[in-house]
């Protein structure tokens, strides 16, 4: 059995290394790039099937968002839905034959929980200033800094060993049951990991959407009424 | 020595994942009846209570997992194993 | 355990990447898209509130027209009713006028009436005095009806003035003395004496019958006259009495 923890390169180009999880990743991207041009093409009032099925998607995403962080969902749209998005697909990716999903490796999660990371710095630096995004890490006190700061550090951590511990465990799990039994006997663990995924992609983009909430702080811009109609758990 | 620390390794990852699932499971258990027993007093208010439910449910998984990852290092990572 | 950070940052990368090209294909488009729907549900929405809007104005106009004509119609028909009570006073005037004019017009027909029957009144009167005092004196002895009234001619004769008297009976004319009846001798010489002594100088007279003298004697002449007879008095009288009648009708 090979290790859940060690990637091996599948080709290399020059000096860089190109392995499993950033092909499925170019795959998704082209999907959803093809996808998200085809239907964007020619949008219109009435809409089509797949519009609609759009519209209502980033409805949710912002009644989500709306809901989370008690602001306008606009500024925080892009990056939410895309991670929602992509971990979603990611973990599913794993109903093709012979893919593993990227987000079963350590690598996958660490570059998302960054990307979360560097955006609340951004996003509260940008709606309280550096100073003022400073100041919340003395909040209540200025006993509390040295534990904000280690929150800063376990809680990403948290993100990228929760993610890649569900997604990761599932592959494994049906690693070592197709070993045992190949046939109909995984199916159900197969379903367990489809929801499982679901459940961690949204759990994800949640608490990328609580964490950036509580680092753009309490003067936040009034928040849209469209978001409170999408009220999907 | 090396047949020695594998066994034991295995052992330490066993007991790991059993006794780390413990905790969560009576946590996530109690978060969930709380829920249920929220949403059957207050119905309209069940779309926050489920976000937070499951929000919630994924921080007490976290340590389950956790005891999953130190598992798995102990069984692919183990330092002590050249 | 070991980290393929080229992985790390390849990932990194390609999710940042698909954020832009999602953001840039998908969100916003759709967004935007849900935005300008729900812009024209609002301009729909505001569209038909406008056009309820013109719709009430419009039934507010109606109704402010209807009001109006309902006022000018009111108006028409409080100027016609005052025309109609000024037609009715100016005619209640006129009828009033031509009462009043018909009403002066009857009184002065019986103040005209009231005055001729007044007049004939007094005639008849005069006339059933004359009647009276000739049926009285003819009680009375022929004589009476001259000779009592001598000393009044006289005195009347006396009193005229001189110039008058002067041309009396002058030149041998005689005197022309109005007698109720024929006089006989000893009254004509009587009535002659008489005058003679009242002018100072002789004088002749001639008689003259008037019986509308009833009794008396009266000299005629061109510039004077001595009224001396019941035929004078009832005409004094008469005349006092219907001056007296029209002063107090």
């Amino acid at each position: 059995m090979t290790s859940p923890l060690i990637l091996e390169p599948v080709f290399q180009i020059g000096p860089v290394p190109i392995t499993e999880p950033v092909l499925v990743t170019w795959a998704i991207m082209i999907g959803l790039a093809a996808l998200a041009f085809l239907v964007t093409r020619r949008l219109s009032l009435q809409p089509s099937r797949a519009q609609a099925a759009l519209e209502a998607v980033v409805s949710a995403i912002d009644g989500q968002i709306a809901d989370t962080m008690q602001a306008d969902p606009a500024p925080y749209r892009a990056l939410i839905g895309t991670i929602l998005i992509y971990v979603l697909l990611a973990n599913w990716s794993s109903l093709v034959p012979g893919i593993e999903p990227p987000t079963a490796h350590l690598e996958t999660d660490a570059a998302l929980a960054l990307i979360v990371l560097g955006a609340t710095i951004v996003y509260g630096v940008r709606m309280q200033g550096l100073g003022g995004y400073l100041k919340t890490f003395a909040e209540p006190s200025w006993v509390m800094i040295p534990l904000n700061l280690v929150e800063q550090i376990t809680r990403t951590f948290s993100l990228i060993v929760r993610l890649f511990g569900n997604i990761m465990s599932g592959v494994f799990i049906i690693g070592i049951i197709l070993s045992l039994a190949g046939l109909l006997v995984p199916i159900p663990l197969m379903a367990l990991d489809l929801l499982t995924g679901a459940v961690q992609a949204y759990i994800f983009a949640v608490l990328a959407c609580v964490f950036i909430g509580a680092a753009i702080g309490e003067n936040r811009p009034p928040r849209n009424a469209s978001g409170k109609e999408h009220d999907t758990p | 020595m090396n047949d020695t620390i594998q066994a034991v390794s295995i052992i330490a990852a066993a007991l790991a994942v059993s006794f780390g699932a413990i905790g969560p499971a009576l946590a996530e258990g109690r978060a969930v009846a709380a829920a249920m027993d929220a949403i059957a007093r207050q119905p309209e208010a069940a779309g926050t209570l489920s976000r937070t439910l499951f929000v919630g449910l994924a921080m007490i998984e976290t340590m389950a997992i956790y005891c999953l990852v130190i598992a798995l290092l102990v069984l692919f990572a183990n330092p002590f194993i050249k | 355990m070991r980290i393929d950070w080229w992985t790390l940052g390849l990932q990194t990368i390609n999710v940042l990447v698909l954020v832009f090209i999602l953001s840039r294909f998908l969100f916003r488009p759709v967004a935007a898209m849900i935005e300008e729907r729900r812009a024209a549900a609002a301009k729909l929405l505001d569209d038909a509130r406008a056009a309820r809007a013109a719709a009430e104005a419009e039934r507010q106009g109606v109704e402010k027209q209807a009001a109006d004509l309902a006022q000018s119609r009111g108006e028409a028909m409080k100027a016609a009713a005052e025309q109609a009570e000024a037609e009715k006073r100016t005619i209640l005037a006129a009828a009033r006028a031509e009462a009043d004019r018909l009403r002066a017009a009857a009184a002065a027909d019986i103040a005209r009436e009231r005055r001729e029957a007044a007049a004939a009144t007094s005639d008849e009167a005069s006339r059933l005095a004359l009647d009276i005092a000739a049926r009285l004196l003819s009680r009375l002895p022929e004589e009476a009806r001259v000779t009592g009234f001598v000393e009044g001619l006289a005195k009347g004769a006396a009193d005229l003035p001189e110039s008058v008297r002067a041309g009396m009976g002058a030149n041998g004319t005689p005197i022309r003395l109005k007698v109720p009846r024929a006089l006989s001798a000893d009254e004509a010489l009587a009535c002659r004496e008489r005058l003679s002594q009242a002018l100072g100088r002789a004088v002749e007279i001639t008689p003259i019958v008037d019986p509308a003298l009833v009794a008396g004697l009266e000299i005629d002449m061109p510039h004077a006259a001595v009224r001396n007879s019941f035929r004078a008095d009832l005409d004094r009288i008469t005349a006092a009495l219907t001056q007296d009648g029209r002063q107090s009708p």
